[in-house]
């Protein structure tokens, strides 16, 4: 049997050109109730903490599994041992994070410097999340451990518009266990950056629709090997029978230039934890290692179901979610290229600097919508193209993946799933694809 | 165990929040205030092969309140806990936040939020036990696999029922309540055949109770559905006249219902400006509607976040752009009334319930006879995917992954992967018109739309 008890602080804001105009603050607290029974387990999750409302989500758990409190007794269970306090450095850091004003004049300042450096500008935007969280997590199987969290992400959008052109494009960065990280921001790098890819864009022609080798740009990239590939390595996949990959381990699943990584240790990355939802210390899990099927990531309910040991991977959003087998900070290693040489060695291509969302379906296909795109002619960089999705099979793309550069980075980014919205890191270095399909008009 | 194990009394009292608040914010010295408040118990079960998976439950609550500080300006703060103190911190909090509200669009009560309200006609249904819920459950999962020899699982399956009640209160005596239970059940099969990939389809059905589910017609669609997919084939990338399923249609209008969207107008991350009420946005037969009220749509709520009155709102008409979507500030900027479209929040979002789209009144409803068992070269689109990644709504253009058929010589052969791209406006003007009736789906009511010239990538 497991309790997670949580209380939650949150603030988030919005300016729109030069006003803050949303100013969300939101505090809350609960507890989730798990039993397992063989395979099988009852959840219950409140938000009432008194005596009467746990007893009432304690038996209300019991009960789904034909159990009560009175007949139930937990094997081996001899007490709870000393608290594993991860919190104890970490009691100030709420009150370490910018203030209200201090928040609010960096996103203006955003704003601002987007006007600043960008044309034909109709919509900007700064948003700025900071989401602290403190759990504690008991268990049958002797845990007992304690945390606080702290995330903050600041994000810039901006809409641009000439005519019936039209561009929007985005930049959000993020980190996990910094107080002081929204005072550090470069906000100015941000906005040229995104200025400077809206522009790009606004005038870009469609991408033609076909099959492409295709090179994907470091840091947010990484989404592609997150959707494509990180999910189908989850022990929920395994229980649902939904990943190509169950039975592959130590058998080649992808390119010998791959190797890929999910682990909860990078400092002040999103994904970091000191502990898992389950309590478990984070580990550095390789996933693949040189094209090789290694491990699957792996949470309480996965291991007693499939038999894959535990990871650390066992997350979930808040009190309202069981934890599940999700993941951390997920990458694929550097290679021993430069990113010239990837590009110089495609005649005709897609270069897709800024990768926007994509999600993977029950059958393993994927799809990620490129948000900034060049074509590859003769081994340069051409004219820039909107509106290209990649397709794909993560079986049939994975051995694609010839070649690695040596710039790996990661990026901040959030990932729903079957325990909620979590806060995770994708990266990679360039890579290419020797060939993968491009939706376009 | 008991058969109403899931559902404990739930904790919303409009008269005890009201008192509490009026007192609370009387000693923070705050004379005008709203709130939003909501609470929940669900209970849901998941199988895998006929054994039980996961059995869920949950109690929720959660509350928003908005104040106006001495200034006018607006703050609000949210919070799981209505506590005594939970709901004192929330004030103070929403009281230290208005500091910042701006001054630009500052929100005011909706005029209406003491107008009569359409009644609903929405049976509360005592809740079953999660026993009951598990039996039915995996009786649906052995049916569906029993259908096909080729559907060997049910991967993404539930069945839940949520008892819920929500509150709308403001400091000059507006108090909206409204209580609901529902029930729905999902079914998505995965099928795979001998050295085939596998296909993966299903079905979604909600009622206001487990016995009132359609789970027949759930298993059914869903094996239906699944087993259409089965025999698959490359498509040859092109331009084809599509015809978009009711679902997928009324997927895609959501997708870019900023076109209708007040706030969205304001903000100017609309395709519509504020001179863009009666315009030509579609071909002149194409009616769009919204309708919250409508029966078939389970979960109907018959008030909006501010507690405005919801009701049906012409938004297309004989193509022209009729109406937007308002919240009280929107409405307040283009001196009309509220539509009942509007969320709570420092910000107000603006938001449809429920579309109804189909031929204008008086119009021949496009051309006549279309009819897809017996169409040749067309992509027949059933369903749509990664709306949410796929769709630039302040650009007007998609290019989406799609479950479909090809259609060629009245035959249809699934397609084996393949994406539609195009954009908004363009699919507006370049429908054809509607074959058969209008479907009831959970996301509105709409026949099958024919749509001329898309461009669609496949594997062939």
């Amino acid at each position: 049997m497991e309790v997670f008890l949580e209380s939650a602080d949150h603030i988030g804001l919005l300016a729109e050109q030069d006003r803050i105009t949303s100013v969300s603050p939101a505090f809350g607290r609960g507890a989730g109730v798990r039993v397992f029974r063989g395979e099988r387990d009852g959840f219950v999750s409140t938000n009432d903490l008194s005596e009467r409302g746990l007893l009432v989500a304690l038996e209300q758990a019991l009960g789904m599994l034909g159990l009560t409190i009175s007949s139930s007794s937990l094997s081996g269970f001899d007490g709870l041992p000393e608290l594993h306090d991860h919190a104890l450095a970490k009691g100030d850091w709420l009150g370490a994070c910018p203030t209200l004003a201090e928040s609010t004049d960096r996103l203006l300042e955003g704003t601002a410097l987007l006007d600043r450096h960008g044309q034909h500008l109709q919509a900007r935007r700064g948003s700025y999340a900071r989401d602290w969280q403190e759990v504690m997590v008991a268990a049958s199987d002797g845990t007992f451990a304690r945390d606080i969290r702290l995330h903050q992400s600041v994000g810039l959008t901006a809409l641009a518009a000439d005519g019936d052109h039209r561009a929007s494009q985005g930049r959000r960065y993020g980190s996990s266990d910094r107080p002081d990280d929204l005072r550090q921001w470069d906000a100015q790098t941000a906005a040229i950056d995104l200025c400077a890819s809206t522009q790009a864009m606004l005038h870009a022609d469609y991408v033609e629709a076909g099959t492409y080798p295709v090179v994907l740009a470091n840091r947010f990239g990484g989404v592609i090997f997150h959707e494509a590939c990180g999910h189908l390595l989850e022990t929920t996949q395994v229980e649902r029978g939904t990943t190509p990959f169950a039975d592959r381990i130590e058998a080649p699943i992808a390119h010998t230039a791959v190797t890929a990584i999910d682990e909860g240790l990078s400092d002040g990355a999103f994904g970091s934890l000191s502990m898992d939802d389950e309590g478990m210390a984070p580990q550095r899990t390789v996933l693949i290692e040189n094209g090789v099927l290694k491990r699957f990531l792996s949470d309480r309910a996965g291991e007693l179901r499939t038999g894959h040991p535990r990871t650390g991977s066992g997350r979930r959003q808040s009190h309202a979610f069981a934890a599940a087998s999700r993941m951390r900070n997920t990458y694929i290693a550097a290679g021993p290229h430069t990113p010239e040489q990837l590009i110089e060695s495609v005649d005709r291509g897609l270069y897709c600097k800024s990768m926007g969302g994509g999600s993977v379906g029950p059958t393993g296909q994927f799809n990620f919508a490129v948000e900034e795109g060049y074509l590859i002619e003769n081994g340069r960089l051409g004219k820039p193209v909107k509106g290209a999705t990649l397709i794909g099979e993560a079986k049939e793309v994975m051995p694609r993946l010839s070649m690695c550069a040596n710039d790996l980075e990661l990026a901040a980014g959030f990932c729903g799933s079957v325990s909620g919205s979590i806060f995770v890191t994708v990266g990679q270095p360039h890579i290419k694809v020797d060939a993968i399909t491009v939706g376009g008009r | 165990m008991s058969t109403s194990t899931a559902v404990a009394t739930l904790g919303l009292d409009a008269h005890s929040l009201s008192e509490q608040l009026s007192s609370l914010a009387q000693g923070l010295g705050i004379e005008r205030w709203d709130l939003g408040a909501a609470c929940s118990t669900d209970t849901s079960v998941q199988v895998d092969r006929g054994e039980a998976k996961q059995l869920k439950g949950a109690q929720r609550s959660a509350i928003t309140v908005r104040v106006w500080n001495g200034d006018g300006l607006v703050g609000i703060t949210s919070t799981s806990d209505l506590s005594p103190a939970g709901l004192a911190r929330a004030l103070s909090g929403a009281r230290d936040a208005s500091a910042y509200g701006n001054a630009d669009d500052i929100p005011a009560f909706s005029p209406l939020a003491t107008a009569p309200l359409e009644p609903l006609d929405q049976p509360l249904v005592e809740p079953r036990g999660i026993l009951e819920l598990l039996d039915t459950l995996r009786e649906a999962e052995r049916d569906l696999l029993g259908r096909h020899a080729a559907i060997t699982t049910v991967p993404y399956n539930g069945l839940a029922q949520r008892s819920s009640e929500r509150l709308y209160l403001n400091s000059a005596g507006a108090c909206r309540e409204q209580k609901l239970t529902t029930a729905s059940l999902y079914l998505y099969a995965r099928s795979e055949e001998e050295g085939r990939k596998p296909r993966s389809s299903g079905a979604v059905r909600l009622a206001y109770g487990l016995k009132q589910l359609d789970v027949a017609g759930c298993i059914a669609e869903a094996a239906e559905r699944t087993i259409a997919h089965l025999d698959y084939a490359p498509i040859q990338t092109g331009h084809y006249t599509c015809i978009f399923s009711p679902e997928a249609f009324l997927d895609l209008i959501g997708a870019f219902s900023s076109l209708f969207n007040a706030r969205a107008v304001l903000d100017g991350v609309s395709l519509s400006d504020r001179d863009a009420l009666g315009s030509t946005l579609a071909v002149p037969f194409l009616s769009i509607h919204d309708n919250g009220l409508h029966p078939g749509n389970v979960g109907a709520s018959n008030f909006d976040g501010e507690g405005t009155p919801v009701r049906r709102l012409a938004l297309v008409e004989g193509g022209v752009l009729r109406h937007f979507l308002h919240s009280e500030a929107t409405a307040r900027a283009f001196a009309v009334e509220p539509t009942g479209h509007a969320g709570l929040g420092a910000k107000v979002s603006v938001g449809p319930h429920w579309f109804e789209v189909g031929p204008s009144a008086g119009s021949s409803g496009g051309a006549s006879g279309l009819d897809r068992h017996s169409a040749d070269g067309v992509v027949w689109i059933d369903s749509l995917s990664a709306l949410h990644a796929g769709v630039k709504a302040s650009q007007g253009s998609f290019s989406l992954p799609f479950d479909g058929w090809l259609i060629r010589n009245g035959e249809a052969r699934s397609i084996e992967a393949a994406t539609v791209a195009g954009d908004i406006r363009a699919v507006l003007k370049g429908l054809l018109g509607f074959e058969g009736e209008a479907k009831l789906t959970p996301d509105g009511l709409c026949p099958h739309v024919w749509v001329e010239g898309l461009s669609v990538t496949g594997d062939a």
